[in-house]
């Protein structure tokens, strides 16, 4: 029947001539720039992970290296006997807190006034000084062994130096100039030979240490109290303690060998376990994250310790109690408070909340307080309490999220068994929202953990793993972040150096931790959702 | 088409599901379709005509395919992902619409769509029923202006808006904005109107209008028409599909599908026993 | 109490009712606490630093510090009395005064002069990054909303969005001195902290204009399609132009992100200090974009480790950080009460 009625225009289905090219009509090109740019976010995730590596890399060769010339330098030699030298110098440090409990219970139990009191304890001082110069001619044998190995070192290095210009400009052509470059090879074993020549000597010297660490402590005064005659025990128990360590030492030094290979998994293992984090020393670079990380977690901790219940109780109270009235207030309020800069916040940090915090803490009043009086302002506590300001709003507003995604009915439901309002929220609202506000806590984690600027001008920057005998009053000692760290360093250092690499590796981990931490919070979310139904 | 739906039980046991009396020319011809949601088929060997300047409504239970078929016909169902048309053809003057050469929006021009929900834009009246005018690059302002009166009279709404033509769509009542998407489709001058339950959210007084309007515009156009409400199949549609499940179960004469089902099933829900 | 008064409904105090109470309290508490530190913070830098921005004869405010570059302060006595001067200032001083030129005097860093140099360096600064976040951004969005379709792609893509919102600023700043500083050669330069800057956005922005595509209801596209436009004619005319204000909103809060951030610019493109403004002494039009640039949020942290803290270099150092907050504030509220505004506007 179609055709005995022919259509008006029975082609005008069939495609019209649309521009074509490449065989891309307009709307396939629009639609490819459109997803071009939607694949930004992952070729920029994948570039992230690429310089991060590309320039981090080379660290861990370097590091290597830099372990290795440590040994070959024989600066491992000289650190063994430089150990037995410093836990001497400990030892004398815990002399003089007995001197200075022997003072206080002279002049405050006994009323003998200072003078007094520092004149009975002649005795004791001479005792002291006796124990403490001990340690002199070892002393003296690791200064000059130090200045030797240096020298080995420096002179290794300039080798370095040179061979790596001969090969410059041997690449640029240059041969004739490449030839003139004098490189000195360094031999390590003659080098070494005069380090641990010195090994009788030692021998001898370590014997006479002994000897009269021993002979001191017979002078050793009487304690005037039980609890300080105890101390005294305590201290002849390290010294013993220590002389015993004495064989070992001299095994170590015996058997040390600058040949003997540094393993390749070292570079790695100095690197997440090393405890120090030394630059620029002129006897060893050690790249240790330890102490970054510990800060950095220390920081985060205190942060969050503020910030959970703050922020959590804050979502409660916006989403479950408050009026309408109040929350158009609030919310608004404390999306203002993330909006102020990290670098504001920590020029507060150092303006005004590090002092007020001091000046708390030297109140008589609030002496009671772990960790007070202090003296340094910055330190973690100031640092964490303005990160727990960065840490509230994300928190916040993310739980608020999840106790407002909780269907109104289980709520009605429990009021209409004849629950109050606190046991609603308890046993109904915060349970069907745990995942989400657990996911809220772990991004506020990923927010303060990975801010620099109020860590770089608050956490007080002081390289050293948090002393955690000290109890809770670690939080008043100052740290340096793995944020910080970089944020420092990296405009002092130079391209390609090992540092600037182990920066980089630093970012590297920071990279990875917030993408763990993301990670954790998505499967939180995703695993619990179901519950809610 | 006074026919009221009486529920006489002269059920018939003939087998042949389709009784379908063409009596004008054949515009679309929808022939064997099966089509597939992802994994799950949605309608099972459709095969149907629609006849040229005839109103045809689909009827049947909510989720019998009804709807689907109706968004395949101007191919809106390729916006949802994972849709195809596994078997069969359907054709529109003998040409078939999924045909790869087939410009899909030249399709769109010709076969023009009411949906369940008025969608005015929010632009003004005017811009509304000229939008489709201007996408194909019309825009002599006489030209519109006439065709915006034209469309407007041919919905029934020129006079209760003439007078504010420059003001937002959105701000018409419930009934008046689901005219005003009528007029945009009619603007463009289609050949077959689609209607997606366009009553279903409106209340009687707006829906008796629409229903009007269909009446006017059979005269014009080709109007498929996907309704819930039997009554309106009943008082507006010449001929009557009944989906059930993804299949078609009977297709005839609206007056036959009310009055003399041939099958057991259409009998039971144009009387109410279930849907 | 009487029997009359008394019914089965009575209100009475219980254990339940009263640790309610309590527990109201203790939340109401936690939010008004919040609320007081960021009073704090904010009064105690407003407070301090209107002294500097404000003065209490005309024109009341002090145009100096918004107009000159920092230099440093000099304080001296002479014949009896006690001056702090410019730099330049007490250059020309000596020159007028030929005893004063061996006049002992103690000299502040950055802490004369103002921060002219600062402001337009982190205009400029946002302006750019915001420019290239919103380019990349609304298309990437549109490519999620509108055209994308299930698949492996988009879940990488969705995934990556999500984990690049959780990197550390920090490592923006690495990641930008390796890419664009060190191996693009573009050295630390204005076009290397737009780049740094845009792209930690990022996330911010496609989040936030995917939000405002998807609240365009779904009719408005199938309208137009049916109709018998294009995809790109439809979100061109019928999608874009109703998303846009919500795009538009949600992004400003980026954009306070990117003028309060420090650490992505320290290796990229501040400088400590830079005599010539954006503008001066350039030879060609790419030594615009291939500068680096004083900026608000670094000179705040120049001023707050790099110099000591006294009466004198307080000034400058509330002064600053007061500008700054109010820059940011400005941004941040405009953003709130525009998106306040805008809900109770656009109901489809």
């Amino acid at each position: 029947m179609d055709s005995l009625r022919p259509a008006p225009n029975s082609d005008f289905l069939v495609n019209k001539k649309r521009v074509r090219v490449l065989g891309l009509s307009f709307d396939d090109a629009v639609k490819i720039f459109f997803g071009g740019n939607a694949l930004v976010s992952v070729i920029v995730l994948a570039l992230i992970t690429y310089f991060l590596f590309q320039e981090g890399f080379g660290f861990f060769g370097q590091n290597h290296r830099n372990l290795l010339t440590y040994r070959q330098a024989g600066l491992e030699y000289v650190d063994y006997i430089r150990t037995q030298e410093s836990a001497h110098t400990a030892l004398t440090r815990y002399l003089s807190d007995l001197r200075l409990r022997q003072f206080n219970y002279a002049t405050l139990e006994k009323n003998i006034s200072p003078s007094a009191a520092n004149e009975s304890l002649v005795a004791f001082d001479d005792f002291a000084a006796l124990y403490g110069d001990a340690v002199e001619p070892l002393r003296g044998l690791v200064s000059e062994l130090t200045e030797q190995s240096t020298a080995i070192k420096t002179k290794f290095l300039v080798a370095e130096d040179k061979r790596v210009e001969r090969q410059q400009l041997t690449t640029e052509g240059k041969i004739a100039e490449a030839a003139a470059v004098k490189i000195e090879t360094v031999d390590f074993a003659l080098e070494v030979k005069a380090l641990t020549g010195t090994l009788p000597a030692y021998k001898e010297l370590a014997a006479e240490f002994a000897k009269k660490l021993d002979a001191a402590l017979v002078t050793a005064p009487a304690m005037p109290t039980p609890e300080l005659k105890n101390r005294l025990e305590r201290f002849r128990q390290l010294n013993s303690d220590f002389i015993a360590t004495f064989p070992a030492t001299t095994r170590s030094l015996e058997t040390w060998d600058y040949t003997r290979a540094v393993p390749w998994y070292q570079a790695f293992s100095a690197f997440l376990f090393g405890r120090e984090w030394l630059t620029a020393s002129f006897w060893q670079d050690w790249y240790g994250i330890v102490p970054l990380f510990m800060g950095s977690l220390m920081v985060s901790l205190v942060a969050l310790l503020l910030a959970v219940p703050m922020g959590v109780g804050a979502a409660i109270y916006v989403n479950q109690i408050a009026s309408a009235a109040e929350q158009r207030f609030i919310k608004p309020c404390i999306e203002f408070i993330s909006a102020i800069p990290s670098v504001v916040l920590g020029f507060f940090g150092i303006a005004v909340l590090g002092q007020l915090l001091r000046w708390l803490s030297q109140q008589d009043a609030l002496a009671w307080v772990p960790g007070f009086p202090f003296s340094e302002r910055l330190n973690i506590l100031t640092a964490g309490c303005l990160l727990a300001l960065i840490a509230v709003p994300t928190i916040f507003t993310l739980a608020e999220d999840a106790l407002q995604n909780v269907p109104k009915a289980f709520k009605e439901a429990s009021f209409a068994l004849g629950a109050t309002r606190l046991q609603t929220i308890i046993k109904i609202v915060v349970p069907a929202s745990l995942s989400g506000i657990i996911s809220a806590v772990l991004l506020g984690l990923g927010r303060v953990i990975g801010e620099t600027m109020v860590v770089l001008l608050c956490a007080g920057n002081r390289i050293a793993i948090p002393d955690f005998t000290a109890g809770l009053a670690v939080v008043t000692q100052p740290v340096h972040t793995m944020t910080g760290i970089i944020a420092q360093e990296m405009g002092e250092v130079v391209r390609g150096s090992i540092h600037y690499r182990a920066l980089f590796v630093v970012g590297l981990g920071l990279f990875f931790l917030s993408l763990a931490i993301n990670f954790l919070a998505q499967k939180i979310v995703n695993k619990y959702r179901i519950s809610i139904g | 088409m006074d026919i009221k739906t009486s529920f006489n039980s002269s059920s018939s046991g003939r087998s042949i599901p389709v009784t379908s009396s063409p009596v004008g020319p054949t515009l679309i011809d929808i022939d064997h379709v099966d089509f597939y949601y992802g994994a799950s088929q949605a309608l099972h060997d459709i095969n149907l005509k629609i006849e040229e300047k005839k109103v045809t409504a689909f009827i049947g239970p909510s989720g019998c395919g009804k709807s689907t078929l109706l968004r395949c016909l101007n191919r809106m169902n390729d916006l949802i992902d994972g849709t195809r048309v596994a078997k069969g053809q359907i054709k529109i003057r003998g040409i078939n619409i999924y045909d790869p050469s087939v410009d899909v929006i030249e399709l769109r021009k010709r076969v023009g769509m009411v949906f369940q929900k008025s969608n005015p834009f929010p632009k003004s009246i005017y811009e509304n029923i000229t939008y489709g005018l201007r996408l194909q690059g019309r825009s002599n302002k006489s030209d519109l202006d006439a065709v915006v009166e034209k469309s407007l009279r041919g919905a029934a709404l020129w006079d209760e808006v003439k007078d504010r033509l420059h003001t937002s769509g959105l701000g018409l009542s419930g009934g008046q904005q689901q005219r005003l998407c009528i007029a945009r489709a009619i603007a463009v001058e289609p050949e077959v109107i689609l209607m997606d339950e366009p009553c279903s959210a409106l209340d009687p007084i707006a829906t008796v209008k629409v229903e009007e309007l269909i009446q006017e515009l059979r005269t014009k156009f080709t109007i498929v028409i996907v309704t819930h409400n039997m009554q309106q199949a009943a008082r507006c549609s010449d001929k009557t599909a009944f989906f059930y499940m993804g299949k078609l179960i009977e297709f005839a004469d609206t007056r036959a599908i009310f009055m003399n089902p041939a099958n057991a099933q259409t009998e039971a829900y144009v009387s109410g026993r279930f849907g | 109490m009487s029997a009359l008064n008394r019914h089965i409904l009575q209100s009475q105090p219980s254990a339940a009712r009263r640790w309610e109470a309590a527990a109201v309290w203790l939340f109401r508490s936690a939010t008004y606490v919040i609320l007081l530190c960021g009073a704090l913070v904010f009064g105690t830098i407003v407070f301090k630093g209107s002294k500097t921005v404000f003065t209490t004869t005309a024109p009341f405010i002090n145009v100096a510090f918004f107009t000159e570059a920092p230099e440093s302060l000099y304080v001296f006595e002479y014949q009896g009395q006690k001056r702090e001067m410019g730099d330049r200032e007490f250059r020309a001083f000596k020159a007028q005064h030929p005893d004063a030129s061996n006049v002992k005097s103690e000299s502040y860093v950055y802490s004369a002069g103002g921060i002219f140099p600062c402001i337009v360096g982190t205009v400029l600064l946002v302006l750019g990054s915001m420019f290239i976040a919103l380019t990349l951004g609304v298309s990437a969005a549109v490519y999620l909303s509108e055209y994308a379709t299930q698949g492996r792609v988009v879940t990488a893509i969705r995934l990556a969005i999500l984990n690049l919102a959780g990197v550390p600023s920090i490592v923006f700043g690495l990641f930008g001195l390796g890419l664009f500083v060190i191996y693009l050669d573009w050295n630390v330069s204005l076009i290397a902290g737009w780049f740094t800057l845009a792209l930690m956005v990022l996330p911010v922005v496609i989040t936030a204009s995917e939000e405002s595509l998807k609240s365009v209801p779904k009719g408005f596209r199938e309208g137009s399609l049916a109709l018998g436009a294009t995809k790109w004619q439809t979100i061109r005319k019928n999608v874009l132009p109703y998303a846009l204000p919500g795009i538009l909103t949600s992004s400003i809060l980026g954009i306070a992100r990117v003028a309060g951030e420090t650490a992505p610019i320290m290796f990229t493109a501040a400088y400590v200090v830079r005599d010539k403004l954006p503008w001066e002494g350039l030879t060609s039009v790419s030594d615009f974009f291939f500068q680096g640039v004083m900026a608000l949020p670094y000179h705040i942290y120049v001023v707050s480790s790099k110099i000591p803290q006294n009466e004198y270099t307080e000034r400058v150092q509330y002064g600053t950080a007061f500008v700054f907050l109010m820059i940011v504030a400005t941004i941040a509220t405009s953003s709130i009460l525009l998106r306040n505004k805008l809900r109770n506007r656009y109901k489809w």
